[in-house]
């Protein structure tokens, strides 16, 4: 058999070229169809004199609207303040905690690790409120019971600090699913050489680890500044009641709250936003462009070694439990308690003997619970799965062939990125509510702008993973006479599970809880648990919503768990 | 416009001369309800004729049809009941989308202009309700049930409902933050230094249903009616719409808040009471049939089993003010309320009225 391979490996080879270009120029056209179309709606939308769905004129009058208003700079200023503040934030978090769990022998570890994939199950929704119930200057639980005891005065979430705060927590797991999926396929050979030459510890993190992991430090930060900058959960909590306005704030309330409803508007600031983040891609490429400085998983064995931090690791593990409290033991808690009560009261004596499981029972008798947990389950994993095999191409693409073609791939998925949720949809909404097909209207336009608006979180990692997997592997398996496909399938997929996975896992419970895009776009026939728990929050119904807040959490941890299980036996 | 203006007449003259009396001690003292009376036996008669021939059939179309689809504003709670009712009768089940009003109309109106057919029913407040109607968004259909509402309140072109219900607006209070004898008693009292920061009301640049309230103010207030708005946005925090209001008042965040009277019912654990203000303004509630339904024929009986005798009663119920004369939901001195309806607001009016209080309510 080897040897009638081996005859065969020098024709089968042209043809493998040629299959890979046949599939890059598929993705590309997918990826374009899937990006360029919603965002030429959109833009279409932002010059059109007419609404959704109806055919109009030519007209600049919305740009004229938003920049004449000069809040409109103001604003901008405090997003990026907020943005810049919550990403920073979040990339602190997230590298500490990646580099304890993944790095050291802090006692704990493993835990630690599984717990911080927990908030990202918390929808920021959820996460929000927790917060705004322990730091409201009048009824937070820190605020009526610490401070006033120690006779501080109280904090106030509803400020721009407890924006950054907030939105800081938000963004942290996926910092640290970014952060730490680099540094566990990080080649210990090169510390080892730092260290054989006489560098302390310290002294080979320095040199050595801080450079190889500011690509996904990078990444982290770019991915979580854009997303700072469109997203809306954190906002409208907090930033509505404090009067402070943002970009999303401002689209929702100047023209998505407007009455009557001004899609042109919405589009017409979204495009600015789009501007900003693509000014953002371009800067993040040029610091990142020596990429091949960085290829450090070679043919050798890769398991990253371990720093031995003597009784420090204690101390590593109080910081581990400090950060991961603020991120899931308080939100949790808050939210248990919450799902405990009748309705909200600060906590007392006296609260302990109303406790009801009665939400819990609610969401037991509840249809519509049933059919919103299994919807967002289907979606959850078939979109997890759909936007990381086209991630993985695409990464691919843009990675191996580094071309003019290969930027424009990554760029072009990186566009959806760049849209507040609610402006994506407004653009998806555009494009297929008049296509021909029966998208529109079902559960497939969820699917499709699920795998759109969210193929950056799984491209992150996949590209980080990609940047370092050495050209040789795939090379040898060339040579060896595999086409494109078996190759891609057989060595790069294998080789690249930690960065599929953990887009895998960010995506699955980022998709089950979908909300800002999902809520313009959905049928009450397919209802995600995004919107009912946004419409059980606008119904006053926080019990409810913390009680299916903290059953979707569950389910989540389970599923993660599983398949993280699933990695440690292929990896065995 | 002139039905509305009519009905509002009606209206004003059923709440000082009706709505002041408890049901039920009034021997037909009143012209209105004598009227009422009438009205209904001729309905019934109507109805029990078109019932005999016609309902059987549409409701065979309907169970083919397999469900209805249902957008609206009404909260999901009280919909239920209306949902169990009409589910018991005839079998078909129903998907109930709920929104606040102004998501209800943008969705109505993108899916209505994509020509796609997606939904059957729309119920709403009246505002937007008549602009889903002048876009053409509505076939007509007039229930049997229409018949008994007064003429007056009845659409000419046989399009919309009539007014089958109202939400009331006034000032809610959280009864552990604020003894009943010191909660305010008037419209001026909310201006009291005391409640500076405590008072929680919904953003009217954002919140339809409060640009209409406080505009409609001005009829209550007059000359007062600057100032009162002026002084009022230093006192008051905002939130997004009239239930987020009721959680904050619930969680004790704020005292009193600008909402919905039902809420008092609707969370009746909690520990809330309403401001009799006199007098109150409400906003009326009305139903239609979509040109595109898929399912016209469940969507026919819906309306029918919503604006039924049955389904008004569930409705007041659950804390919905119906405008079915001598039924009132159960709260306190829901009875004795002088209501008084709000004149809706076109989309002009509504931009004038954004224009308006915006610089006044977002200075900070």
């Amino acid at each position: 058999m080897g040897v009638l391979a081996r005859s065969l490996a020098w024709p089968l080879r042209r043809g493998a070229v040629e299959a890979s270009t046949w599939v890059g120029v598929g993705v590309g056209l997918v990826l374009a169809f899937l990006t360029l179309y919603p965002t030429a709606m959109l833009f279409y939308g932002s010059l059109s004199d007419a609404p959704v769905g109806a055919v109009g004129r030519f007209t600049l009058a919305h740009y004229r609207q938003a920049y004449t208003d000069p809040a409109t700079y103001r604003l901008l200023l405090n997003s990026f303040a907020f943005a810049a503040g919550a990403a920073g934030l979040s990339v602190v978090l997230g590298l500490t905690l990646a580099w304890i769990t993944v790095r050291t022998n802090a006692p704990g570890r493993r835990l630690f690790e599984l717990v911080a994939l927990a908030p990202n199950v918390l929808p920021p929704l959820l996460v929000a409120t927790s917060w705004t119930l322990v730091l409201s200057p009048r009824i937070g639980i820190l605020n009526v019971t610490l401070l006033r005891w120690l006779g501080l005065p109280p904090l106030n979430v509803y400020s721009l600090g407890g924006m950054v705060f907030v939105e800081g927590l938000v963004l942290t797991p996926l910092a640290f699913l970014v952060v730490a999926a680099a540094l566990r396929s990080m080649d210990p050979s090169l510390e080892e050489a730092a260290r054989m030459s006489g560098s302390g510890n310290l002294d080979a993190a320095r040199r050595v680890t801080v450079p190889l992991v500011v690509p996904a430090v990078l990444a982290a930060a770019t991915l979580n500044f854009v997303r700072a900058v469109e997203s809306f959960d954190v906002p409208a909590v907090v930033a509505l009641p404090a009067g402070i306005e943002v970009f999303s704030t401002k689209i929702f309330r100047e023209a998505l709250a407007a009455f009557p409803p001004n899609h042109n508007l919405a589009a017409t600031y979204a495009t600015s936003q789009l501007l900003i983040a693509v000014g953002f891609v371009v800067l993040y490429r040029r610091i990142t462009g020596l990429q091949e400085r960085y290829a450090t998983i070679t043919g050798r064995g890769y398991r990253p070694n371990v720093v031995d931090l003597g009784p420090w690791r204690y101390a590593a593990s109080a910081v581990a439990l400090g950060v991961l409290t603020l991120l899931v033991v308080v939100p949790f808690l808050v939210l248990v308690y919450v799902s405990l009560l009748p309705f909200y009261e600060v906590p007392s004596g006296e609260v302990l003997g109303r406790l009801t499981t009665r939400h819990y029972a609610f969401l037991l008798q509840s249809d519509r619970v049933a059919r919103a947990l299994r919807t967002s389950l289907g979606l959850a994993l078939a979109g997890a799965t759909a936007a990381m095999l086209l991630s993985s191409l695409v990464a691919y693409f843009a990675v191996r062939r580094r071309s003019r073609a290969s930027a424009v791939l990554e760029t072009l998925s990186f566009v959806p990125w760049a849209f507040p949720g609610t402006a994506l949809a407004i653009g998806l909404l555009w494009a297929y509510v008049r296509l021909p097909l029966p998208i529109y209207g079902t559960v497939w336009i969820l699917l499709i702008a699920y795998v759109t608006r969210f193929l950056p979180y799984g491209l992150r990692p996949m590209t980080a993973t990609m940047v370092q997997v050495h050209r040789e592997l795939e090379e040898s398996s060339r040579v060896c006479g595999a086409g494109f496909v078996r190759t891609f399938r057989q060595v790069l997929l294998p080789l690249l599970r930690p960065g599929f996975l953990a887009g895998w896992a960010i995506l699955f419970t980022i998709y089950i809880r979908e909300f800002s895009t999902s809520v313009f776009l959905y049928t009450p026939r397919a209802e995600p648990v995004g919107p009912l728990l946004y419409h059980l929050w606008q119904d006053a119904q926080p019990g409810r919503m913390a009680a299916l807040g903290v059953v979707v959490s569950a389910v989540c941890v389970v599923v993660v768990a599983l398949a993280r299980r699933w990695v440690g036996e292929g990896a065995r | 416009m002139s039905v509305v203006r009519v009905f509002k007449e009606f209206f004003r003259l059923g709440s000082s001369e009706c709505l002041g009396r408890k049901p039920g001690r009034t021997k037909g003292g009143c012209t209105v309800k004598r009227l009422w009376r009438v009205l209904q036996a001729c309905g019934v008669v109507v109805a029990l004729a078109a019932a005999a021939s016609a309902q059987a059939d549409v409701v065979a179309a309907a169970k083919r049809e397999g469900r209805v689809v249902v957008y609206g504003s009404l909260e999901a709670d009280a919909f239920d009941v209306v949902r169990k009712v009409y589910e018991q009768r005839y079998g078909v089940p129903v998907e109930y989308w709920r929104a606040a009003s102004t998501r209800v109309l943008d969705r109505a109106l993108a899916e209505h202009r994509s020509g796609r057919g997606l939904f059957d029913v729309v119920l709403t407040n009246s505002g937007p309700m008549k602009i889903l109607k002048a876009q053409g968004v509505f076939q007509r259909y007039v229930a049997p049930t229409y018949e008994d509402f007064p003429a007056a309140t009845r659409d000419r072109d046989g399009v919309l409902s009539p007014a089958y219900r109202m939400v009331v607006i006034s000032v809610l209070y959280n009864t552990r933050l604020v003894r009943p004898e010191e909660a305010p008693k008037t419209y001026a009292d909310l201006l009291d230094p005391k409640w500076r920061g405590k008072i929680v009301m919904p953003d009217p640049t954002l919140h339809t249903t409060t640009a209409t309230w406080l505009v409609n103010l001005r009829r209550v207030l007059g000359a007062q009616w600057r100032p009162f708005v002026e002084r009022l946005a230093q006192q008051v925090g905002l939130v997004e719409s009239f239930l987020p209001v009721v959680d904050k008042l619930v969680a004790g965040e704020y005292a009193l808040g600008v909402t919905y009277v039902k809420y008092v019912k609707q969370f009746s654990e909690a520990p809330l009471d309403y401001v009799r203000l006199n007098p109150v303004l409400a906003d009326a509630h009305l139903v239609g049939l979509a040109r595109n339904a898929p399912h016209p024929n469940a969507g026919r009986l819906l309306i029918n089993t919503l604006t039924s005798r049955a389904g008004l009663h569930a409705l007041a119920q659950t804390g919905e003010f119906v405008l079915v004369p001598g039924i009132y939901p159960p709260i306190r001195d829901a009875d004795k309320l002088r209501v008084v309806m709000m004149e809706d607001l076109d989309e002009r009016e509504f931009q004038r009225a954004r224009d308006e209080l915006g610089p006044v309510f977002r200075r900070r």
